[in-house]
């Protein structure tokens, strides 16, 4: 017995001991150094008119998205693969974030023909690909090729063609390229201008063999994706991580010649879900993270210990609304996709008025989002400085005034309180919203009981998101819905919504011709914004577009929770603008 | 045993297929599919979905479809991932050599505690120590999984020893070799224990059992009586005969090799193949979904069979011929 117990002893001593030594290697080897690269700048360089930084510096950025699915534009259909593309590869213009203007890219100068319709862009000179092969017009006549090519299905080419017309794209000579489109196109310099330049020495191989789809993928090496951006693809990991290192022939410098960026390194971790990637900022793992309004306390308590800071940036551009089916129209067995007589109450424009009065948004956001979140009575949200119209028709919570829009438009209430139409219908609907967006889950909760106050009686049934989709894209057999969208940017946008024969149309979508009246001044003013140049004039087609739907309300809006973004305190020239994101000027970053 | 094994693999011709159908016909009436992410997109035109939706043969019925992918798949191609745009054999094998390791590692780790436990367990039955490790297989077989993950994760974040996660830290690419195979090492502990220590309980009570089964048996009186001293009864003798049947435990280690680590693997972001099927998964890739089941349930059918394959082979009573 004595020599067996020795034996057992000695082997579990001995596992122990291996794992303790194991545990103890030294796992820290000297960090390389990175070796950068100093090839003459580009004769049109575009110099920054910040004060010089210097160089150094790790960024680290968590993101939830789970990393890129690709690095082909034309594949990618995810907001993760398209900044990582974004951060590769230059548009011929930028967006200053801050100031929302167009500001040069790999073009340093362009004009507009006087009918509207030319654009010639002046490309910079001497400005090269990451890998040493110069940049020419050859490069942006190559992209938009492939983006019309019908081997090559994808999302763009709509975007790029006016009914169904497609830019012409001509090179002049090497640094001088001219867009000709069809009919006057407002967003031209944004849509257009900021799209990605793909490289024609890297992809024309694939262009050619038609295989251009299956280019750029994750098992892509990363030399091979040659950038004109800030960086360039140093390693990929999928599902782990994505580095960054400086692209050596970027081309934008500080006025003493250092050419940008000044990180060494800029990481992209990838996790499956926000919970994951807020702990990471808030245990200092991270450079910077977007916080929600219901988790600012808790994160803000770690600022000293990590040394970062939670900066208020005020309303998000996500634009939560409900809306009611008119959809009038019968599915295929003839049966109506609303049951008419509630159809009659959601075209009522005075219901739906009353069902507005009645929100309490004030308690939303003070339960939901612990006061931090703003009102919204338009398409709109106030983050959009540049499109936001603050002059609408506003439903502030009365009760009382609800009653009288529902008295006016002849519903009555009996001894219990509860609501009648004319013709003795209870009135009663049933709310659908998808069950993986928690905080709209809670809205939907304060507005059943808001409702219940005005007698009437909402059903809450949250689905999943697939379903819901469905239903409310294609088989229309709902009668109210809830949605949050992340807006922002161009009116154009919107085109797919405002429009009545738009597929996003929500509250009847696909309209042969426009419904009603207001719907049809809609469309009107929707085409017409498109087809000027003029701001001021844009401007005020799309404001009174944002005061009819606050009118009419198909969309009764809600609330936009505040969006809150936690940085790091050892950087510099941190910009945080008021949409967008934090990073869009990381190569002017650099240590404190 | 040539013609056992041979029908046994034919077996697998009509439970692949049944399988298979029955998988494709739950995505396909599960609501929406691939293209709900992009129609809940405001600026993607609908003439790009209609023409996606061609492109991607989802507007023919489900068995037409199902026919097609059945054609390509018998042919060796599972198909093209929609969300990659790469072949979905491609897609696996990127991350297939990930979960293969955790799975080994956990398999070791299983067997290294639990072996020694067993046996410690058996031969000081009734002590205070057996009753320990009763308790604590007993508490380690009835915590779920994804739990331990998810303490793994916060004791991982309070203490700081072990990273949170991930397969590799995030200056691997920086470090020598050395260093780089320390870093794997450093980020598979966690998740081998967590994956390990279900198994480890289950396979040390088994081993327990038949430890005792053998000493119990009447050639060991005979040994003992003998004196042949302890430790060779109990290692030559007693401990060979009673693992026989852990050996055949090894055939079904086989069949999770590939797909048992889903759970843990997406609470530790551990990037495998767990995580890539479960994220296919909802997002309704068809194909690497689809081809994740048929590897995972091939993989369970040749387990099986090795495992009875390996059972005839360290017990000479059991013939499969007649």
């Amino acid at each position: 017995m004595p020599s067996l117990r020795l034996t057992v002893l000695n082997s579990l001593f001995r596992g122990v001991a291996i794992t303790l030594a194991a545990l103890l290697i030294p796992a820290c080897s000297p960090r390389q150094k990175l070796k950068r690269e100093f090839p003459p700048l580009p004769k049109d360089v575009d110099i920054i008119t910040k004060p010089p930084g210097r160089y150094g510096g790790i960024y680290i950025n968590v993101d939830p998205g789970g990393g890129p699915n690709t690095f082909n534009y034309l594949v990618a259909e995810d907001a993760t693969s398209m900044g990582a593309i974004g951060t590769v590869l230059e548009g011929l213009v930028r967006r200053n974030s801050l100031t929302e203007e167009i500001i040069p890219g790999l073009a340093k100068s362009w004009e507009v023909s006087p009918d509207n319709k030319t654009y010639t862009f002046h490309l910079r000179e001497g400005v090269k690909w990451s890998d040493g092969a110069p940049f020419s017009a050859d490069d942006v006549v190559f992209t938009f090729a492939c983006i019309y090519d019908e081997r090559f299905p994808n999302r763009h080419a709509s975007d790029y063609s006016i009914d169904g017309k497609p830019f012409k794209v001509e090179k002049m000579d090497n640094l001088t390229v001219r867009f000709i489109t069809p009919d006057i196109y407002a967003p031209f310099l944004e849509m257009v201008g900021g799209g990605p330049i793909l490289p024609k020495h890297a992809l024309q191989k694939f262009a050619d063999n038609g295989t251009l789809m299956k280019a750029w993928n994750i098992g892509t090496h990363p030399r091979e994706i040659v950038s004109t951006g800030m960086f360039r693809i140093a390693s990929f990991k999928p599902g782990e991580r994505l580095v960054y290192e400086p692209n050596p022939h970027y081309w934008r410098a500080d006025n003493t010649g250092q050419r940008l960026p000044y990180l060494d390194l800029y990481i992209t971790k990838f996790v499956r879900d926000q919970n994951a990637s807020l702990a990471a900022f808030a245990t200092g793992q991270s450079d910077s993270e977007g916080i929600t309004p219901d988790n600012v306390e808790w994160v803000r308590r770690g600022e000293k210990a990590h040394n970062y800071t939670v900066h208020e940036r005020g309303p998000s551009t996500v634009c939560n609304f409900l809306w009611f089916n008119q959809n009038p129209e019968k599915d295929k067995s003839g049966k109506p996709f609303v049951e008419p007589y509630k159809l009659k109450w959601f075209q009522d424009v005075r219901f739906r008025q009353a069902v507005s009065h009645g929100i309490n948004r004030e308690g939303i956001i003070k339960g939901v989002l612990f006061g931090r979140g703003t009102p919204l009575w338009g398409p709109e949200t106030p983050a959009n400085t540049k499109w936001f119209n603050p002059d609408l028709q506003k439903y502030p919570y009365s009760p009382e005034k609800a009653r009288e829009l529902l008295k006016l438009a002849g519903f009555r209430w009996n001894e219990a309180g509860e609501l009648f139409d004319s013709a003795e219908n209870r009135v009663s609907f049933t709310l659908n919203t998808n069950q993986e967006n928690p905080i709209r889950q809670h809205m939907a909760t304060v507005f059943k009981e808001n409702m219940k106050d005005l007698g009437i009686e909402v059903k809450l049934q949250l689905l999943d998101f697939g379903t819901f989709v469905k239903k409310i894209g294609e088989s229309y057999d709902y009668e109210c819905g809830m949605l949050g969208l992340t807006g922002g940017g161009d009116p154009v946008g919107g085109m797919s919504v405002y429009l009545s024969s738009g597929r996003m149309h929500e509250w009847y979508p696909n309209q042969k011709k426009p419904a009603t009246a207001w719907e049809a001044r809609i469309d009107e003013l929707m085409m017409k914004q498109l087809k000027t140049l003029n701001l001021a004039e844009r401007k005020k087609y799309w404001f009174e577009v944002q005061r009819i739907m606050s009118e009419q309300l198909p969309f009764i809006y809600l609330i936009t929770p505040n969006s809150y973004e936690g940085v790091k305190n050892r950087w510099e020239n941190v910009e945080i603008p008021k949409s967008g994101g934090i990073t869009w000027n990381l190569d002017e970053y650099y240590l404190k | 045993m040539k013609t056992y094994i041979l029908r046994r693999l034919l077996l697998m011709i009509p439970m692949l297929l049944g399988v298979s159908l029955l998988v494709f016909v739950l995505v396909y009436i599960s609501p929406g599919n691939y293209l709900d992410a992009l129609k809940a997109q405001r600026d993607i035109p609908a003439e790009f979905i209609a023409k996606k939706e061609r492109e991607l043969g989802l507007d023919r019925p489900w068995y037409v479809q199902y026919v097609s992918w059945l054609g390509r798949t018998v042919r060796g191609d599972f198909g093209e991932s929609w969300s990659y745009r790469i072949p979905v054999a491609e897609l696996l094998a990127q991350r297939a050599p990930a979960t293969l390791a955790l799975s080994l590692t956990s398999l070791v780790f299983a067997w290294a505690i639990a072996v020694p436990l067993g046996v410690f367990a058996a031969v000081y039955r009734n002590s205070i120590f057996d009753k320990l490790s009763a308790l604590s297989a007993y508490a380690a077989l009835s915590i779920p999984e994804f739990f331990l993950a998810l303490l793994a994760v916060i004791f991982a974040s309070q203490w700081g020893v072990f990273p949170t996660g991930g397969l590799s830290s995030i200056d691997h690419d920086y470090l020598s070799p050395v260093g780089q195979l320390w870093d794997y090492v450093h980020h598979l502990i966690l998740p081998t224990i967590v994956l390990g220590i279900g198994g480890a309980a289950g396979l040390m009570r088994v081993m327990r059992t038949n430890m005792l089964d053998v000493i119990q048996s009447e050639y060991v009186m005979t040994a003992r009586a003998k004196g042949v001293p302890e430790n060779v009864i109990m290692f030559r003798h007693v401990l060979r005969n009673a693992i026989n049947p852990l050996v055949t435990s090894l055939g079904f280690a086989f069949s999770g090799l590939l797909s048992g680590a889903v759970l843990v693997e997406n609470v530790m972001n551990y990037p495998g193949l767990g995580q890539l099927i479960f994220q296919a998964f909802m997002r309704k890739d068809r194909d690497v979904v689809m081809a994740a089941v048929i590897i995972g349930s091939s993989m369970l059918i040749i387990g099986n069979l090795i495992a009875d394959i390996l059972l005839a082979w360290v017990d000479p009573r059991i013939r499969y011929d007649k």
